[in-house]
């Protein structure tokens, strides 16, 4: 058939050219001389292109060859960083009072995830969520602040074995060990101890050591404040991935360095029994060796949960801290500034003696208040029928405010200022914790930079008696108390011990930081003395009620401080109390620990504060079995 | 009239095929299945199915190296006008996931389009070949008809790559069937002309594919991300490539379409320029080996139809090296003898048994 069609073709197409002169009209010479011109041409024109694209290829290729290797390893190779084991917290004895554990959660990056909808549904089919799980997914969803969406916590490595059967329906999922903190005494080692949180914005403007990978710091109390030894340095993997995001293979691996173990100069035993004789109360305590400053309980009551905001408190459970109006988040320790009070007067007393404004045998009369020249009101004693006539032992020990009024008086404010200030008032000790306040010794100065009024007399007397401007943080009165115990030994009051960290042991020498403060030793002895006269003489001594310890003599001084009612009306609920305080310090001839106790409005110290104190000495000598070195 | 076949021996005698042309092809073959070897991750499936579709390529240009030049002359008219009422087909009954493409006969699946990359060489090259050459103004336009009649077609569907890539090969056969200087400026100021008529028929992902050619750092997870990755993996290849199986962009998936439309780039990244190079020659060469024949043919249908094939099989390497070093927009065409795929090498491979049966069956010129 074809071949008819061709053959008939042809014969038609030998008609045509015969027909058409096809011959002279169609050169065949001059149509292929024709046709090779301009194959020829298209053959240049062939090479002129490939010569161009060699030439950009070779730009490509030759010319930005680093720069697309670069781009290529950026591809491919992503870091990993490994987050360190954070270092333990121990008390002075070794006992673990913070430590690390790890979690294994199952999560998916919220980058990996390409259809929210679908991932809810294969999820809620792989974990069998219910309606209410799922709606917390999709809040994990809408928080813009989580990178991940937590699938499941605290599972193990068996189940997410289990679970991976699943895994094509979810390969977004991945099993991630969290490092977690966990405080073996969260509410008594609260304030000391701090908390560690996620990694803020705000931490990186701070002295944190912020490193890649780092996810939680500490926030707050020795976590913070040791941050960057716990802290340990974060390791890493190099990993191939593909175009998926999924791990080819581990290219380089460093380890992470766990971070330091720091040990605490605190006695976890100690702390809990303080913390616990302060229950129902509100107040705080400081335990320290006056001879080093190793601060023994650092009690602020109430405390928190702190195991809570280590696992990232809920916004209900913060509120109610905060709510709370026995302000458990409020560090007092540090941050709690109160008017001293009688406790005072021991410092004051011997100022008095050292300056010459009374000598030990100088006699006041009280008669339950004190009159001021140009003053209606008198200045009333806490004894209503006075103490009748007083030296200074006596009036310490009988806590006479009317001595302390004349005395006050006769010194004026700029010498309180001046030597009071020797004690460690109006001053930070530089404890090692962040927040400390420094309280307020008042001056004539003060007064008139931040009030624009003079001085008056009345002032000066209030200051006497520890009242009026004057306040003081209990880790003030601490410090001040263990000048008295070791006759003018300045110590920083701490709580580090040591830190061991790849067997290397780190101790602070704290003696560099040890001054003498100059105390007259006769004038040192006998307000010692007095304080001695408040447990034990049973005329005069405020809180010679206290129940003695066999073997143990102690000295003390109450303190009650008058809270100023500021809208001047009496309402008589308890917030208006007055603030309870004692300081103490034990044995009497050679002591070892020294107590600082405040109970906000708690009432009188020598009924509230007092017996307090008188049970944690009696507890330390009974049943800590410590040594303590005395230097 | 005598035929003189007694000039062949071996191969070329028995397949009536021209065995340079053939060899050249074949390494390219080799190539193409070395890195589609090595980018498929060793997978021997994916080999086995190429090999196939290679063969079937190889049969069909045997098939075609028979038949006589004369015959493909006279059907054309037939095969163009057969193609076009496939396309039209298309239009009504196409199938295809994005655009149209594909007609569905149960038994047999394929692209008119693919058919008219042949055709439209073919129609032309027999419509000037009882023309006096060079074509007057009338048969030009006649021709112009010809060549726009499919594009349109098949721009519809919408291919606009395929549309372009057929127009181009149109007018490789004008200009070899000897188009006057005159002609060219004229064509060239029509064309520019029809750019802004062009542009508004565009749809807007075509519209878009174009505008991130020209910015490609406008859309980088778009078609400037597939671009961006073409160029890191040529770039990472340096002078003498990764090396073989060792091309981190293609063997981590970062370069997309790694074993059909960017199957140079996974090429250039494990053995670098120089391995371009091999491969530009060889492409080069083909096109050189296919105007010899084209400036030897003995007739004007038979120097028009394998030349326009030859420089047309040239245009879809320099379209697909073009787009994956960033000389020219992503339209998706595939590399020629290399890309994984069946419609593409069955093209191909029949263009080049065109071209072999010109070389064949030539008549020993008159003196």
């Amino acid at each position: 058939m074809a071949r008819n069609y061709r053959n008939e073709t042809i014969r038609k197409k030998q008609r045509f050219e015969e027909k058409t002169n096809w011959e002279a009209l169609n050169d065949p010479i001059k149509d292929r001389a024709s046709h090779k011109l301009r194959a020829l041409f298209a053959v240049g024109i062939v090479f002129l292109i490939s010569i161009f694209y060699l030439n950009h290829i070779y730009k490509i290729q030759i010319t930005n060859h680093e720069l697309y290797t670069m781009k290529a390893e950026d591809n491919r190779i992503r870091i990993r960083p490994i987050e360190p084991i954070r270092g333990n917290i121990l008390d002075r004895n070794g006992n673990i009072l913070a430590e690390s554990y790890d979690t294994f959660n199952i999560i998916a990056k919220k980058e990996n995830i390409l259809s929210k909808d679908e991932f809810i549904a294969n999820a809620s089919k792989v974990f069998k969520f219910n309606k209410n799980q799922q709606d917390q997914l999709n809040i994990q969803f809408k928080n813009k602040t989580l990178k991940e969406i937590t699938l499941k916590t605290d599972t193990t490595i068996e189940e997410f074995t289990k679970l991976s059967v699943d895994q094509y329906l979810l390969p977004e999922m991945e099993l991630i060990i969290n490092s977690n903190r966990r405080y073996i005494f969260p509410e008594a080692t609260s304030h000391l101890l701090g908390y560690t949180g996620k990694l803020s914005q705000t931490d990186f403007d701070s002295v944190v050591d912020v490193k890649d990978g780092m996810t939680h710091v500490g926030k707050i109390g020795i976590e913070r404040f040791y941050q960057n030894l716990l802290s340990g340095s974060p390791g890493y993997e190099k990993l191939e991935t593909n175009a998926n995001n999924e791990i080819i293979r581990v290219l380089e691996k460093k380890p992470a360095l766990r971070g330091q173990d720091i040990y605490l100069t605190i006695d976890s035993k100690l702390q809990n029994y303080s913390y616990e004789l302060l229950k129902g109360k509100e107040g705080s305590i400081i335990v320290m060796n006056p001879h080093n400053g190793d601060i023994l309980s650092f009690i602020s009551h109430p405390g928190y949960n702190n195991n809570l905001f280590a696992e990232g408190i809920s916004s209900k459970d913060y509120k109610r801290l905060l709510n709370d109006k026995s302000k458990p988040l409020f560090n007092r320790v540090l941050s709690g500034q109160y008017p001293p009070g009688s406790t005072i007067k021991p410092f004051f007393g011997i100022i008095a003696l050292e300056e010459g404004v009374i000598d030990k045998s100088k006699v006041f009369a009280c008669t339950g208040a004190y009159k001021l020249k140009n003053y209606k009101r008198p200045f009333k004693c806490w004894k209503k029928d006075g103490h009748m006539d007083v030296n200074l032992s006596s009036a310490v020990a009988s806590s006479c405010d009317v001595f302390f009024y004349r005395l006050a008086e006769t010194s004026g404010i700029d010498l309180m200022h001046d030597k009071l200030k020797k004690f460690g008032f109006g001053e930070k000790t530089f404890i090692d914790l962040y927040g400390e306040k420094k309280g307020l010794l008042p001056s004539r100065e003060w007064k008139n930079q931040s009030k624009q009024t003079p001085w008056y007399p009345g002032e000066t007397l209030n200051v006497g008696i520890g009242q009026g401007y004057f306040s003081a943080t209990t880790l003030q009165l601490a410090n001040a108390t263990s000048l008295l115990a070791t006759g003018g030994e300045s110590v920083t009051p701490h709580l580090f011990l040591k830190s061991i960290g790849n067997n290397i042991e780190q101790t602070y020498n704290y003696n560099e930081n040890k001054n003498t403060v100059d105390i007259d030793t006769d004038s040192l002895h006998i307000v010692n003395e007095s304080m001695w006269r408040v447990i034990y003489d049973t005329d005069v001594g405020t809180a010679s009620h206290l129940e003695k310890i066999e073997g143990i003599e102690f000295a003390g001084k109450t303190g009650t401080a008058q809270v100023y009612n500021l809208d001047k009306g009496k309402t008589g609920t308890k917030s208006l109390q007055d603030h309870a305080l004692f300081i103490s310090f034990a044995p009497f001839e050679s002591p070892e620990i020294i107590i600082a106790v405040i109970i906000d409005n708690g009432g009188s110290g020598s009924a509230v504060a007092a017996p307090i104190a008188r049970d944690i000495i009696n507890f330390y000598f009974k049943n800590i079995k410590t040594k303590l070195a005395k230097q | 009239m005598r035929y003189s076949d007694n000039q062949f021996t071996g191969l070329s005698a028995l397949f009536k095929i021209d065995v340079k042309l053939f060899v050249i092809v074949i390494l390219i073959v080799i190539i193409g299945l070395t890195t589609l070897f090595s980018v498929s991750g060793g997978d021997y499936n994916l080999i086995i199915k190429q090999l196939i579709r290679i063969a079937i390529g190889m049969i069909a240009m045997i098939f075609l190296a028979q038949i006589h030049p004369d015959n493909f002359r006279l059907f054309s008219p037939l095969l163009y006008i057969f193609g076009i009422i496939l396309l039209i087909l298309t239009i009504f009954f196409g199938v295809g996931k994005s655009a149209d493409r594909w007609l569905d006969f149960y038994i047999l699946r394929f692209q008119p389009s693919e058919l008219m990359k042949l055709f439209v060489p073919l129609m032309i090259a027999s419509f000037y070949s009882d023309k006096a050459l060079p074509p007057s103004l009338k048969n030009l336009f006649v021709a112009s008809i010809i060549i726009i009649t499919p594009a349109i077609l098949i721009a519809k569907q919408p291919d606009l790559g395929t549309a372009l890539l057929i127009t181009s090969s149109g007018i490789i056969a004008i200009f070899l069937s000897g188009i006057k200087l005159s002609h060219i400026f004229l064509g060239i100021g029509l064309v520019i002309g029809a750019i802004p008529l062009l542009w508004s028929f565009m749809y807007d992902y075509q519209k878009s594919r174009i505008l991130s050619f020209f910015s490609p750092s406008q859309d980088a997870l778009g078609t400037g991300y597939h671009l961006a990755q073409s160029k890191i993996s040529l770039g990472s290849g340096g002078l003498f490539g990764k090396g073989y199986m060792n091309g981190t962009q293609s063997q981590l998936d970062f370069l997309p379409e790694n074993h059909t439309d960017f199957i140079f780039s996974a090429f250039g990244e494990e053995f670098g320029f120089v391995g371009v190079f091999i491969l530009m020659t060889l492409y080069i060469l083909v096109t050189l080996r296919g105007m010899s024949i084209s400036i030897k043919a003995t007739d004007n249908f038979s120097r028009i139809l394998s030349g326009t094939l030859i420089l047309t099989i040239f245009l879809y390497v320099l379209v697909n090296i073009g787009m994956v070093v960033g000389i020219l927009p992503i339209v998706g065409a595939p590399l020629p003898f290399m890309s994984y795929g069946g419609t593409s090498m069955l093209t191909v491979f029949a263009a080049l048994g065109i071209i072999m049966s010109v070389k064949s069956h030539q008549r020993l010129l008159r003196k």
